[in-house]
């Protein structure tokens, strides 16, 4: 008849969680399935996700971006699995170099479809493509995008400036391909130097 | 603001993550830079783009299905089963009433072991522990209202003459075998002379129902008794005299006594189901220990006191 303490304590907590993360699952799964494109890792990555998030949800500072506070979860989680593997260390070592070399900075094209947008997206190598995807899509901050992935401040600013530098190059290239150009002028070459 | 300028951080001004003074130049760019405005325009619009792409994408829906396995299975860890960390803590709480509960046994046993010495029972002065056969919580002393420093002194001593009564005259396990009274007397305490036949003239006089045992001087824990061995309703029953040192028998303490002054003895305390009552002179201690009922034993010692007393209180008179 009567709830135990610790009952009521599990209620609220619950209506907490329900209330703050719960909202975000499609949105965590739409993140991991475009991180590990397999639907059964996905569900995996999510599901550990919302587990660990529930357990630690004491932990999540009530009013702050409980979004980019799952988000951060779900990339340690990720990251851990990935771990393993330091071919991959050697990959995005490489991408850095090639961006670095990136020194042309494209125009915007227009009137792409979405399918050339997220194409671009994904070609761009997985350090950029991360950042841009947090400040882009998720709509988070620096200081947040630099908390869910361990990294400085400047390396996300300069890795955000290069991968949509990227991301704009391919992007022009398509609408090149496809004979689209700039819907009101094309930057002048003194423009662009300016 | 050049338009380099401008496009290097326009995507830094879309996120709002500018200084307020960059924003500034950057506005005040673009109201003279159509092109850096159509550029700008050109971001933000690829921006909605791919977040709409995004969102939209189908091969990155969630499944219905999964979406409500996942809330289910949530809400049952969260209502049902205990958490990792709710597990943890309850470890943890566990660990820490083991701890308390130790720390609980821990400071027993400190206080039993505190409780063996007898300085601590009697609140005294005496350093080193004694009497280990006798369990220290049976010790009860019940000293008269009056009872001061001398009173305390004979407390501390009868838990030493209940284990010598034990110990020589009912289990005869001492590790020093006794010596004859007299050839005590000669060495070490003139009192101890005459003392069997001091208490064996009482016990003709009062034609009381004590048979005389026997007589000796024995060591018990480090201190010379003169232990005269009385049986009494059929029960043993120990007359054990012994002298005081310096600190425990100034004639100071034993002037301010005015029971023992007049020969008169207490109840002094029980140890071990034995009950002790006690006199004391000048510079000896005496004792009546035996395992007769309280008021058997106070009888037995008054009835000795007058004799034991005036020996001994010779005794010291000479000396």
């Amino acid at each position: 008849m009567f709830k135990s303490i610790r009952q009521l304590h599990r209620e609220n907590q619950w209506t907490a969680f329900e209330a703050e993360a719960l909202p975000h699952l499609s949105a965590l799964f739409r993140l991991a399935m475009w991180l590990v494109r397999e639907r059964a890792e996905a569900e995996d990555l999510v599901q550990d996700t919302f587990t660990q998030a529930l357990q630690s949800f004491h932990r999540y500072e009530k009013g702050t971006n409980c979004r980019a506070w799952l988000i951060r979860v779900m990339f340690h989680i990720n990251s851990n699995r990935r771990r393993a593997s330091a071919r991959l260390q050697i990959i995005n070592e490489t991408d850095e170099r090639i961006a670095e070399t990136a020194a042309f900075d494209p125009p915007t094209p227009q009137g792409l479809t979405e399918e050339e947008v997220l194409r671009a997206l994904r070609s761009l190598p997985r350090p950029f493509e991360e950042v841009v995807l947090l400040s882009d899509i998720e709509d988070m901050t620096y200081k947040e995008i630099a908390d869910t992935l361990g990294v400085p401040i400047g390396t996300v600013m300069s890795r955000l400036h290069r991968g949509r530098k990227l991301m704009r190059a391919e992007l022009a290239s398509y609408a090149n391909s496809r004979g689209i150009g700039h819907k009101t002028g094309e930057p002048s070459a003194s423009s662009a130097g300016k | 603001m050049q338009c380099r300028e401008f496009r290097e951080v326009a995507d830094s001004y879309l996120s709002d993550e500018l200084l307020v003074e960059t924003n500034h130049d950057m506005i005040a760019h673009l109201e003279g830079c159509a092109e850096c405005r159509r550029e700008l325009a050109a971001r933000r619009e690829l921006r909605t783009a791919l977040r709409a792409s995004f969102d939209k994408a189908e091969e990155l829906q969630i499944r219905d299905q999964f979406a409500d396995r996942v809330r289910r299975e949530l809400r049952d860890a969260a209502m049902i089963k205990a958490t990792p960390i709710s597990r943890r803590r309850v470890w943890v709480a566990i660990a820490a009433c083991l701890l308390v509960a130790a720390a609980v046994a821990l400071s027993v046993v400190w206080q039993r072991q505190r409780a063996q010495t007898p300085g601590q029972i009697a609140g005294g002065n005496r350093p080193e522990p004694n009497v280990a056969q006798v369990k220290p919580t049976d010790i009860q002393p019940h000293l008269a209202p009056t009872a001061g420093d001398a009173d305390m002194v004979l407390a501390k001593m009868s838990e030493l003459a209940a284990g010598d009564h034990r110990d020589c005259a009912i289990n005869h396990r001492l590790p020093q075998s006794p010596i004859d009274l007299e050839e005590a007397g000669h060495k070490y305490d003139q009192a101890f002379l005459n003392l069997k036949n001091a208490v064996r003239s009482h016990l003709t006089d009062s034609n009381a129902e004590i048979e005389l045992v026997g007589a000796h001087a024995c060591i018990f824990k480090g201190r010379w008794f003169a232990h005269i061995v009385l049986r009494h309703r059929g029960r043993l029953a120990s007359l054990l005299v012994t002298r005081l040192d310096h600190a425990e028998g100034s004639p100071a303490q034993a002037k301010s006594t005015e029971v023992d002054q007049h020969g008169q003895i207490i109840a002094c305390a029980t140890a071990s189901g034995y009950q002790i009552s006690c006199l004391r002179t000048a510079r000896h201690a005496i004792f009546v220990v035996s395992d007769l009922a309280e008021g058997e034993n106070l009888a037995l010692a008054r009835g000795l006191a007058p004799s034991v007393y005036k020996h001994i209180k010779s005794a010291e008179d000479i000396t």
